[in-house]
């Protein structure tokens, strides 16, 4: 027991922290708040490197310190430190401005929880716990575009949880244990692990904006604060990911799930790309550009089980994810969250558009940058797994993504008219000098870096 | 001392020590990047001077980079890369004196052309499947900035065209690489050529997705379209860096990885290649005898050059006396150089021209040879080269190529009819700009400065050294042909 919760520390430490932020909050001493979060995630983020090699279970095999679960830490936790940055940017002075770094803190403790869920109730319990705070912090600025995101985002999460929990029973009802790693007792029983899964689908797909539950995505993105769709758009949608993977690797390969999830990858990235071509609101694009990403990530999921390369492309696409992504919307919030705010930007300010440049090329998956190596390992997973089709897929996508990041791309260094970009601070500077560091040199060293 | 990353490297290291420095003119600028392409190109002449084995590579650098999926950093030469390789730092030292008169925001373009000397160098030079689809791709962006930075009036179009046509072109190249990788199990390209991983349907599969990567690159006919638009608007040095260099990416490749790594499947479908080739060679000498603009001319003879290539290597599949076969493929390795020499000086005047009149309009000229003797002659030296006359760069690559081509497979020879189209078109190039009536115009253009024979006159020495004793080159490319293990 001692040695499970020391097995915990980052967790714990994280949920420490979380609530010590809440309290700090309570005084309205918001730097205080942000300092706690910043200082717990990068002490959990410490933590983390003693329990990374570790493959094992807690607490009866319900929860997961594994290959998985360690190095969903150490995404998730700088992911998250970056996105209170770019909070702080956003909101300093703002009445109760702590609460969004608290909460942002207990959210990514639920996404923790579902990396490492080993078991249908913890992963339910990271659902609900990403979900609601998720919620508070799309309806945060108060405003009509926001509250009805909020309520959007809410109400879509409601149903699709509830239908999740209602599936889940069915796997219980077929293997007589809410653990993960005894689905493989449902081969045979077909009917129950495909309703099972169905649900697990509608539940985590919402989380991942696959299509068709990607609704929310673009509205609940858009009325939100930039740095809220930031960190909603990579934190919860990675965990979501992480969940897949610790739900699907135990599945036997039957029922025709790699298919169906193979399918609706292929639907979401073209979908998404499609979508994103004709968005003038530079974050709805984003949004939309992320829907796509979603479906790119799915490709590994679909492969779990029968390529090696599947667990690591998860994780390497999900890393590269996470620091381009916050990079392109830390750019959105200098520049403005029109298409025309880009125009001249490059010119006028000429690092600033260098960096969108890298996270725009690295979303497209061009070499030598880290979406690239992402993208690279899904291809791999996928044609190793059989799936040769949906590669070719995901590579036709990839022209229509660059037809996308393009269009962001070429206004850049068009003529200096406009681009009266705002001033950028420390908090925000560094969240860019981050993010395109890693962009840029990650993708190289991600090779030294895999399990 | 490891020479072929030092070379590699050191562009771009160049242009990053531009980028940090404080005060960044243009003169500050270009002698930098003359400095750094000067050096490139004196340690490409020590790679030389050290030499190539004759049979497989040489000069191997290498280390570990992603030992999990055996992918790593390896660079290494052949008889086939290395007359490439001194091409590039050839071209771009050359294209860096050209730039020199560039004075608007110089620094970056400096630096775009310093990122393309790596990736071009690193092209040639990757013996890992990954690094070389890496250096193949960066290439793309730092064109795509090119044209659409400094280039003419509809240079954002044609940019744009550029990028999405090759990106399209590049992607099912890495398919092929992943489907060699999983064949296996390694990235190391020397393993791929050694024993090809792969069989049957599979190899057919890795080669249509290889050939239309190439073929895009190359640019082949139907897959060419976008070559005319970058061109013509591309600046000089763009231009000249697109045909010389990066064209020769999609012909090195179809050797490289078409032809060696699936050589059965190359085999079957040899004929189909061949026609694919043929076609090209006519094609675009046709469409260039329909232009009117002096650099949609040249680009579309590029198409016909690369033409002759694509036979070149077609017909070593086909042959089966291993002598033709050598002789094919000698005959295509030569003529990728030589293109990239007469082709090169031919950008370079058509820009010397553009700069001095401002139109690349034949119909606006005439007589200038009178008025500009050294521009005129260049430019007539070089058409003669690239239409083929005996002494001339392309004469002993392109005798090769259809000697071969005669041999194995007849019908091809057809081919031989765009020589005529192009000395035609040529000459007609020639007569409209060049002789003539003078048009009282240009009375006061002036002929080539020292910086412009600077540039054009190795071209043209080499050009006729190419052509008239064409000896050392094709027995520095023959010692890996014969190394292809054929």
């Amino acid at each position: 027991m001692l040695n499970d919760l020391s097995l915990l520390a980052p967790e714990l430490l994280l949920a420490a922290a979380a609530m010590l932020m809440i309290v700090a909050e309570m005084a309205r001493a918001s730097r205080l708040v942000l300092a706690i979060g910043i200082l717990a995630l990068a002490a959990s983020t410490m933590l983390t490197f003693a329990v990374l090699k570790a493959d094992t279970t807690v607490f009866g095999g319900t929860y997961r310190i594994d290959t998985i679960a360690g190095w969903a830490k150490l995404i998730l936790l700088p992911g998250t430190a970056l996105a209170l940055l770019m909070a702080r940017a956003e909101i300093a002075g703002r009445d109760r401005e702590g609460s969004v770094y608290s909460l942002i803190v207990l959210v990514t403790l639920g996404a923790l929880m579902l990396s490492g869920a080993g078991d249908m109730m913890v992963l339910v319990i990271g659902v609900v716990l990403t979900g609601l705070g998720s919620f508070a912090l799309v309806a945060y600025p108060r405003d009509d575009a926001a509250t009805e995101a909020g309520m959007k985002y809410l109400v879509f999460g409601a149903v699709t949880g509830s239908v999740m929990i209602y599936g889940l029973t069915f796997w219980f009802g077929g293997s007589g244990s809410t653990l993960f790693s005894e689905l493989g007792q449902l081969s045979g029983q077909t009917l129950l692990s495909i309703a099972g899964l169905i649900a697990v689908i509608v539940g985590l797909g919402y989380k991942a904006s696959l299509v068709p539950f990607h609704f929310w995505a673009p509205d609940a993105y858009d009325g939100a604060p930039v740095s809220v769709a930031a960190y909603l758009s990579v934190i919860t949608k990675a965990a979501a990911f992480f969940a897949f993977a610790q739900v699907l690797r135990d599945l036997p390969r039957e029922g025709g799930w790699p298919l169906a999830l193979a399918l609706i990858s292929a639907v979401t990235m073209t979908y998404g790309y499609l979508a994103a071509l004709v968005q003038t609101n530079l974050v709805r694009l984003i949004a939309y550009s992320s829907v796509a990403q979603s479906g790119y990530i799915l490709m590994g999921v679909v492969a779990l089980g029968v390529s090696l390369v599947a667990t690591p492309a998860i994780l390497v696409f999900a890393a590269a994810y996470v620091a381009m992504n916050l990079g392109a919307f830390a750019i959105v919030m200098v520049a403005g969250r029109s298409l025309e705010s880009l125009q001249g930007f490059g010119r006028t300010r000429p690092w600033l558009g260098g960096a969108m440049v890298v996270f725009l090329l690295s979303l497209t998956g061009i070499p030598p940058l880290f979406g690239f190596v992402g993208k690279l390992y899904l291809f791999m997973a996928a044609i190793e797994a059989g799936y040769l089709w949906l590669a070719v897929i995901g590579i036709l996508n990839s022209v229509l993504a660059l037809g996308v990041y393009l269009r962001m791309v070429v206004p850049m260094y068009r003529s200096a008219d406009s681009a009266a970009a705002g001033p950028v601070g420390l908090s925000l500077a560094a969240v860019l000098a981050l993010t395109a560091a890693a962009t840029l040199g990650l993708g190289a060293l991600a090779g030294f870096l895999l399990p | 001392m490891p020479l072929l990353t030092i070379a590699t490297f050191l562009p771009i290291l160049a242009g990053l020590a531009l980028m940090a420095l404080p005060k960044q003119t243009a003169r500050i600028a270009h002698q930098i990047s003359i400095a750094a392409t000067g050096a490139v190109f004196l340690i490409t002449l020590a790679i030389w001077a050290r030499g190539i084995v004759p049979d497989g590579f040489a000069q191997i650098e290498e280390f570990t980079w992603i030992p999990a999926i055996g992918a790593a950093y390896r660079l290494g030469l052949d008889g086939l890369s290395l007359p490439l390789v001194l091409l590039t730092a050839l071209l771009f030292l050359l294209s860096a004196i050209y730039s020199a008169r560039i004075s608007d925001r110089a620094p970056s373009f400096v630096v775009l052309m310093l990122m393309l000397e790596t990736a071009a160098l690193g092209t040639f030079m990757a013996l890992d499947g990954l690094l070389f689809y890496v250096f193949f791709e960066v290439s793309l962006v730092g064109m795509y900035f090119m044209i659409a930075g400094w280039g003419y009036e509809e240079r954002q179009k044609a940019a744009l065209m550029f990028f999405i046509y090759t990106l399209l072109g590049s992607l099912p190249l890495l398919l092929a690489i992943i489907g060699l990788y999983l064949g296996s199990g390694s990235f190391d390209m020397r393993v791929w050529i050694d024993a090809p991983p792969l069989t049957g349907l599979a190899a057919m599969l890795a080669l249509i997705a290889m050939l239309f990567t190439f073929a895009v690159k190359i640019p082949a006919f139907p897959v060419h379209t976008w070559l005319p638009a970058a061109h013509v608007q591309a600046p000089t040095a763009g231009s000249v860096i697109l045909a010389g260099v990066m064209l020769k990416f999609g012909t090195y490749g179809l050797v490289r990885f078409a032809f060696q790594m699936t050589p059965e499947a190359f085999a079957q479908a040899g004929q189909v290649i061949l026609a694919f080739g043929v076609v090209s060679a006519l094609y675009g000498a046709f469409a260039a005898l329909a232009q009117t603009d002096l650099k949609k001319m040249i680009a579309y003879t590029s198409v016909n050059h690369m033409g002759y290539v694509v036979m070149g290597v077609a017909v070593a599949a086909l042959a089966s006396d291993p002598r033709m076969r050598t002789i094919a493929l000698d005959g295509a390795t030569l003529q990728m150089v030589s293109h990239g020499l007469v082709t090169g000086a031919l950008f370079f005047l058509v820009g010397m021209v553009q700069d001095r009149a401002h139109s690349r309009n034949m119909a606006d000229f005439g007589g200038l040879l009178t008025r500009l003797p050294w521009l005129g002659w260049a430019f007539i030296l070089s058409a003669f080269a690239s239409l083929g006359l005996p002494g001339l760069a392309h004469f002993p690559a392109e005798f090769q190529v259809f000697l071969a081509t005669l041999n194995a497979a007849p019908w091809a020879i057809i081919a031989i009819l765009a020589i005529v189209v192009t000395a035609a078109l040529y000459l007609r190039a020639i007569a409209a700009v060049f002789l003539g009536e003078a048009n009282p115009k240009w009375a006061d253009l002036p002929d080539l400065d020292r910086r412009e024979k600077l540039v054009i006159v190795p071209l043209l020495v080499l050009t006729v050294l190419v052509g008239v004793a064409p000896g050392w080159l094709i027995g520095l490319i023959h010692t890996t042909m014969t190394g292809l293990g054929i």
